[in-house]
């Protein structure tokens, strides 16, 4: 028998108001060339003649052993069994869920039944939310909470309604919560198409593509510049800047390549780890310590650097040098521009408790090691962590391996071969609570 | 198992085949196995020649979006069909036309079944379970359940039972009057009852198999399943349950106080997930089909343990299997519109 192409569905979530229904028509009457099948779970006028709508009471099912991440919705099962048996199957399926829908249960479906997982495909979950209520819900619901943890697009919708800046405030706490999103900014759910709908949300490629910090790490340092000394006594000569103070690691025989500033910045987030060194104007800096300038004082400030021997020493500052008009200065006071420098993402306050966390490894990891992380991981915080995606190297295989995931439930699939590009590991984590050094450990432990 | 390599269809002899437009979802012997009909996911009904196979009438797209279900009526002079659109039709076989069309509701109308002295058609649509009598008139109807009625089944002709999620229910036939209340929290998905009414057997979502013993109260699940069991079938003496929800069908047997403590029957031979099971009227004759296309007849034992003594392969998903009255014949009903009769020796 020939395996037939995979149905993709599309998960509609969002507050009332929030204009689920103005995007689905708008769907509906831009793919009128495709047979789509709707499913509703809230009555809404959908406008469009040739799409199949289908009204179904929201069925939650939850199995005898109470495991919240084997709950799924048993309207979808039904509905979907049914409509997969037509020979002149649907090319799309879109489910419109109620305003106060868990997601989970909903994903789950298309991992859990296998009758479902073998006819459809979870093309992604897209949650609209309305820009003038979105923050009030956040904190008062744990389904507006869930609804943006587990969405690929998040339609920020209603934007003429509240000010531009209220706009990139909201999308910021959004981008907290979830980085694996896209945001997508809109009046009345006027968005192209093409950004909710054939995603293949699982394919990372195209994430990375769209967004080219998405996986970029965030780091306790905003800036590295990397200076060529000889050994002698220097001078580090800051202006007033935006704080009373500024943490410092001075890294030697540091690298000028993106691999060296790379090394050189996970090298220095340990020791930003540990508490810093409290120094004075006019106090020497040590090399390699976590320092904290003192900055009160009016004026320009000096504190002083001895190197012993011809080295690059790379300096990674809390802020930016701009902000701070760092010099670095010889003895007789000329000023000594660094030879390559770089700024970092960085980290900032997180209010909410959803997050996300993402790793990137460059080699193989051990398939072992890492079935026992995972399954250790989903076990103990399964319950906490949304959705999880991204690409794996494992040793020996020629092929790159993808995975998703949603609560407890894991695929992972081999996917496109490596060949001559370079062996690395992509992974995000959308949850509640979650430990990034711990997770980030551990995945470390299973590189080979 | 038996050894079919040298004759693989065995008691399987191949007679006739026919093909429907679209997916077959359920289909019944007529008249006592003198006509077979089918229907499709397009909405058509078929009604085919027992002998031949050949079209005796067809009626195409009589439910808009397509049959979701249909019963034959005991003695096989009338059957019902149901659809996406919310209507029940009654069927007169003889005169090949649509006596009664009632208009149910907005729900998907999804299970019918006769009660076994043909006096009650049930129905099930949405939440509701209702029951009609020949004529089509509504006798009464259920209170909404907890959640879409799942499967409809008599336990005898005096009484009906209803699955739905966490809970299996009985009503009187006449009146609709609550009997009882088996309740378990799990989702379950397909029911069938021992011929005696007495033990009620349920697939659930979660890979189990639920059943209860009415006389005594018990209940008993068992687990081990990797998918879901949506295909289960009794023995007509009660004796084995059959069970699917994996590629091997699990056979429980009641024999001796049985199943709880045994060990069931295990028949492997289809690769891929059992959908339908049935057993012939009489006689320990269980034919099994899968999602792999085959379709198996075993030969069971009163301990669940049984061999294959047929097996042959068409090209869909089977959908349904149906024994004519006599047992002396198997129609297979699949995923590809195929309808199929073998006589079986």
């Amino acid at each position: 028998m020939n395996m037939p192409q995979k149905v993709p569905v599309t998960i509609l979530t969002g507050f009332l108001g929030s204009g689920k229904t103005t995007l689905l028509n708008r769907i509906l009457s831009e793919e009128h060339g495709k047979r789509i099948a709707v499913i509703e779970n809230e009555y809404g006028e959908v406008g469009i003649d040739q799409a199949l709508v289908i009204d179904a009471d929201e069925e939650i099912f939850e199995m005898s052993n109470g495991c919240i991440c084997c709950t799924v919705r048993g309207d979808l099962i039904r509905v979907l069994s049914n409509l997969m048996k037509r020979r002149d199957k649907f090319d799309y399926v879109l489910v419109e869920t109620t305003g106060l829908a868990d997601p989970g249960p909903v994903a789950q479906t298309f991992f859990m039944d296998d009758e479902i997982r073998e006819e459809f495909s979870l093309d992604g979950i897209v949650t609209l939310v309305d820009a003038a209520h979105i923050d009030q819900q956040l904190g008062r619901s744990d389904e507006s909470t869930e609804q943006v943890a587990f969405a690929d697009v998040l339609v920020l919708n209603k934007t003429d309604l509240v000010s531009d800046e209220t706009v990139d405030d909201l999308e910021t706490r959004l981008k907290d919560m979830n980085r694996m999103a896209r945001v997508v900014r809109s009046k009345q759910a006027d968005v192209p198409v093409d950004t909710v709908l054939n995603l293949d949300a699982f394919n990372l490629d195209d994430v990375l593509e769209r967004k080219p910090t998405f996986l970029e790490p965030e780091y306790p340092f905003e800036w590295t510049g990397v200076y060529s000394l000889k050994s002698g006594r220097y001078e580090l000569n800051l202006a007033e800047g935006p704080d009373p103070e500024m943490s410092l690691v001075i890294a030697g025989n540091q690298g000028s390549d993106d691999a060296a500033l790379r090394e050189g910045a996970e090298w220095c987030v340990r020791r930003y780890a540990e508490p810093p060194e409290h120094l004075q104007p006019n106090d020497d800096i040590p090399l390699w310590e976590h320092v904290n300038l003192h900055l009160e004082a009016s004026g320009r400030k000096s504190f002083f650097l001895v190197v012993e021997e011809d080295q690059d020493v790379g300096l990674y500052t809390q802020h930016t040098a701009e902000e701070f008009d760092i010099e670095l200065k010889t003895e007789d006071g000329t000023v000594i521009p660094p030879g390559a420098e770089r700024t970092w993402v960085a980290q900032h306050e997180h209010d909410d408790e959803v997050g996300s966390i993402a790793i990137e490894a460059d080699g193989d990891v051990d398939a072992d090691k890492l079935n026992d992380w995972i399954g250790e991981l989903l076990r103990e915080r399964g319950v906490d962590i949304f959705r999880m995606k991204g690409f794996i190297s494992i040793a020996d295989e020629p092929r790159r391996f993808v995975f998703q995931g949603v609560h407890m439930l894991f695929d992972s699939q081999p996917d496109r071969a490596w060949g001559n590009t370079p062996r690395r590991n992509q992974l995000v984590f959308i949850g509640r609570n979650l430990d990034e050094m711990s997770m980030r450990e551990g995945f470390e432990a299973c590189l080979i | 198992m038996s050894d079919l390599s040298s004759d693989p269809e065995g008691i399987l002899k191949r007679g006739w085949s026919a093909e429907v437009s679209d997916y077959a979802i359920a289909g019944g012997w007529l008249r006592r196995g003198a006509a077979l009909v089918v229907g499709d996911a397009a909405g058509g009904v078929y009604v085919f020649k027992g002998k031949s196979g050949a079209t005796a009438w067809c009626q195409e797209e009589v439910h808009d979006g397509g049959i979701l279900a249909m019963a034959v009526r005991p003695r096989g002079e009338h059957f019902a069909t149901a659809g996406q659109e919310g209507r029940v039709l009654f069927w007169d076989v003889a005169d090949a036309k649509v006596t009664r069309a009632i208009d149910v509701g907005n729900a998907w109308v999804e299970k019918l079944a006769w009660s076994p002295d043909g006096k009650w058609l049930a129905v099930a649509c949405g939440r509701q379970v209702r029951v009609y009598d020949v004529k089509g008139e509504q006798v009464w109807h259920s209170d909404d359940h907890a959640s879409t009625v799942s499967a409809v089944a008599w336990a005898s002709a005096d009484e009906l039972a209803t699955a739905c999620y966490g809970q299996v229910t009985f009503y009187g036939a006449s009146n609709g009057e609550l009997r009882q209340k088996l309740e378990w929290k799990g989702s379950l998905v397909s029911m069938v009852l021992s011929p005696d009414g007495d033990i009620v057997a349920c697939g659930s979502q979660d890979n189990t198999v639920h059943f209860w013993r009415r006389s005594t109260g018990e209940d008993s699940m068992m687990s081990g399943y990797p998918g879901k069991p949506s295909a289960l079938a009794f023995d007509g003496a009660g004796t084995l349950l059959a069970t699917g929800g994996a590629e091997s069908v699990t056979v429980w047997s009641f024999h001796n106080g049985g199943p709880e403590g045994t060990h069931p029957g295990v028949l492997k031979l289809h690769v891929k997930p059992v959908t339908t099971l049935a057993f012939a009227r009489r006689g320990m004759r269980l034919a099994s089909g899968g999602r792999d296309g085959g379709v198996v007849v075993w030969s069971m034992k009163q301990d669940g343990q049984g061999g294959a003594v047929g097996a042959a392969l068409v090209t869909g998903v089977l959908s349904q299997l149906y024994w004519r009255p006599d047992g002396q014949a198997l129609a297979a009903i699949d995923g590809d519109g195929g309808v199929t009769v073998w006589r079986t020796k």
